[in-house]
């Protein structure tokens, strides 16, 4: 007993050393605390199925950010991996009738092969030709889709697929976790050697060339990784619907998710998963305005981005942190001195 | 001592119609320091790109410890123990100076070289403190002047402990009292030994430079190169006494 209460003083000792002193990082903690939580407030199916989605989404914009946001490799065809991802599952669970947990992993497997082959045609492009390029694919692969009905469904695309489970909660639970631990991996990954050498790759391909490291193979890593998350979202986004269809391979997918990951910060992992987590439910809410709804969507990401070019969190992080100009450690920009090194912060 | 390191034959490369390196031929020792100077657009620079695989010749051959270069991957060729720095410096400039030198402390031979170092980071520090600019390893490298951002690319150079280090004009647009220190750390360099928990043989070096009065005081030997074809070589002395030098780049100095 006497134990237990130590480990949960030095938990809370570690908690109020390392989160609390940053608003930022209170800000993702209470995030993940009131998606567990949630379920306390509400069971409202419908808002439960909007989280759901937006959790998909989440991962699908922190996932072109890895590949975009860090390498600076401007993918205009995103949706190609999650549509990739959403019928390689949906084939493989209806067809195949293998079961989510095994449809969702491989479908994901199937989109790292389409990263595979979309980046090895891109090593050599860059800027604006690289974008045409990387929008091309998911429209070659519609064309393909359309062109083979008996196994894609063509316009109607491929329909009844199993739910991971058929409880409300249980499906809650997955999809957050999932997207919650996916995310956290994805930012582990930006914030580890390769994703330094990833930031470097964007900042100047040359100097990390003459540095020594093998620029092409840290490209396609990252068109790799970048793939099997996206795939994973495609997956899960299938499943949930118990559909894959063509829409998840539309040009609007692909600008949709850039304009996600541009609006809530590039480069960053966090602040595109916030954004989607702004946007897509606020969209949601004003569907009874439908023919309002896409003007509403450019004039918020607009008007961001004209005052806030970095975008959204990075904007508001700067305003309530300041970094200290002797340490670069981060403080709350209330406080006069460095928590750390106790420098002036003006 | 004697042992080749380098030997480059009738390299050549073309722009267009010109001929920017033209049938350079030239060897050189283990630790030797070759100066290699030359008036602007003589392919100075392009020659040092041939060298490390940033550009491909036309023609010719580039052999290192025995192995042939042309053909290799820039990477490629860094792994096997060349390193050079830019010209007009090329920093990462919205990372921290340290991730700067970090990125070349993750090649496979800098990683090789100094197993025995836990963290990259101490790597990077001491690189930075070798060129004299750990005090600035946090901020961003949008902040160096030109002489940091000069030391910043010797600090990269040494992070991948090569055998033969290309630099190309390190005292460009210094001040003298900078040029001096750079001159100083170059001479460091070249000697090798322990530099924290970095460790250097003492690299061969070519130094393209303009200024010629520092240059002479560090180079064992000297490569005129004019039009892309090399006009004369030999020591400091006998260089700066060749008539074909003076007319072709000196002369235009002493007006
Ligand atoms: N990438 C390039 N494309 C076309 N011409 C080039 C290129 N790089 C250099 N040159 C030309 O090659 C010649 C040699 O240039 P360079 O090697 O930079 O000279 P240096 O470094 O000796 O001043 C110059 O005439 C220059 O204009
Ligand atoms: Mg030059």
């Amino acid at each position: 007993m006497d134990l237990a209460i130590l480990y949960v003083k030095k938990f809370y000792k570690i908690i109020r050393g390392e989160v609390l002193v940053l608003p930022s990082r209170i800000s993702v903690g209470l995030f993940f605390l009131v998606l567990i939580g949630l379920p306390l407030i509400t069971r409202d199916p419908y808002i439960i199925r909007i989280i759901i989605l937006t959790s998909i989404f989440a991962i699908l914009a922190a996932s072109w950010d890895l590949l975009s946001g860090f390498t600076g490799q401007m993918n205009f065809g995103h949706a190609l991996f999650f549509g990739v991802g959403a019928y390689a599952s949906a084939l493989l669970n209806v067809h195949a009738h293998i079961p989510p947990w095994g449809s969702v992993p491989l479908g994901a497997l199937a989109a790292v092969m389409a990263g595979l082959i979309v980046g090895i045609p891109c090593l050599r492009l860059k800027h604006t030709y690289l974008a045409l390029t990387t929008l091309a694919f998911p429209i070659i692969l519609l064309g393909i889709i359309f062109a083979l009905p008996d196994w894609t469904g063509g316009e109607l695309g491929i329909s009844g697929l199993t739910r991971f489970t058929s409880s409300l909660l249980g499906n809650y639970y997955l999809h957050i976790i999932t997207m919650l631990v996916l995310c956290t991996i994805m930012w582990k990954i930006t914030d580890s050697n390769t994703g330094l050498i990833f930031h470097a790759i964007r900042e100047d391909e040359l100097a990390v060339k003459t540095a020594g490291i093998n620029t092409t193979r840290y490209k396609l890593l990252a068109f790799c990784l970048s793939g099997f998350f996206a795939g994973i979202a495609g997956g899960l986004y299938a499943h949930y619907m118990r559909i894959a269809g063509p829409s998840t391979l539309e040009v609007s997918m692909s600008f949709t998710v850039v304009i996600w990951a541009i609006f809530g910060g590039a480069a960053t992992i966090y602040g595109p998963v916030a954004a989607v987590f702004i946007l897509f439910p606020l969209l949601e809410f004003v569907r009874f305005w439908p023919e309002y709804r896409t003007l509403i969507f450019a004039f918020i990401v607009l008007f961001t981005l004209l005052y806030m070019p970095e975008g959204l969190i990075p904007w508001v992080r700067d305003k309530i942190e300041k970094e200290c100009p002797r340490c670069k450690i981060r403080n709350v920009s209330t406080r006069k001195t460095c928590r750390i090194c106790t420098a002036g912060l003006d | 001592m004697a042992e080749i390191l380098l030997k480059v034959e009738s390299l050549t490369k073309r722009f267009g119609g010109l001929r920017a390196v033209n049938d350079v031929s030239f060897c050189m020792q283990q630790k030797e320091v070759l100066g290699l100077i030359g008036p602007n657009g003589a392919g100075k620079t392009t020659l040092l790109r041939l060298l490390t695989g940033i550009l491909k010749p036309d023609s010719g051959s580039v052999i290192f410890k025995g192995t042939e270069l042309v053909g290799l991957k820039t990477w490629n060729i860094v792994n096997r123990g060349v390193a050079c720095t830019f010209q007009n410096m090329r920093p990462f400039r919205r990372l921290p100076i340290i991730a700067n030198v970090m990125v070349y402390c993750l090649s496979p031979r800098s990683m090789h070289r100094g197993e025995w170092v836990k963290k990259v980071e101490d790597k990077a520090m001491d690189a930075l403190e070798f060129a004299g600019i750990s005090d600035m390893a946090l901020e961003k490298a949008s902040v160096l002047s030109q002489g940091d951002l000069k030391r910043l690319e010797i600090a990269r150079a040494v992070a991948t402990d090569p055998e033969l280090l290309l630099l190309d004009e390190p005292f460009g647009g210094l001040s003298p009292a900078e040029t001096d220190l750079m001159a100083k750390s170059i001479h460091r360099l070249h000697k090798g030994g322990r530099f924290g928990r970095l460790h250097s043989e003492g690299p061969a070096m070519i130094i393209v430079e303009h200024k010629l009065q520092q240059l002479m005081k560090i180079v064992d030997r000297i490569i005129v190169l004019n039009f892309g074809t090399i006009l004369a070589e030999g020591t400091p002395e006998e260089v700066v006494k060749n008539p074909q030098v003076i007319e072709a780049y000196l002369g235009k100095e002493g007006d």
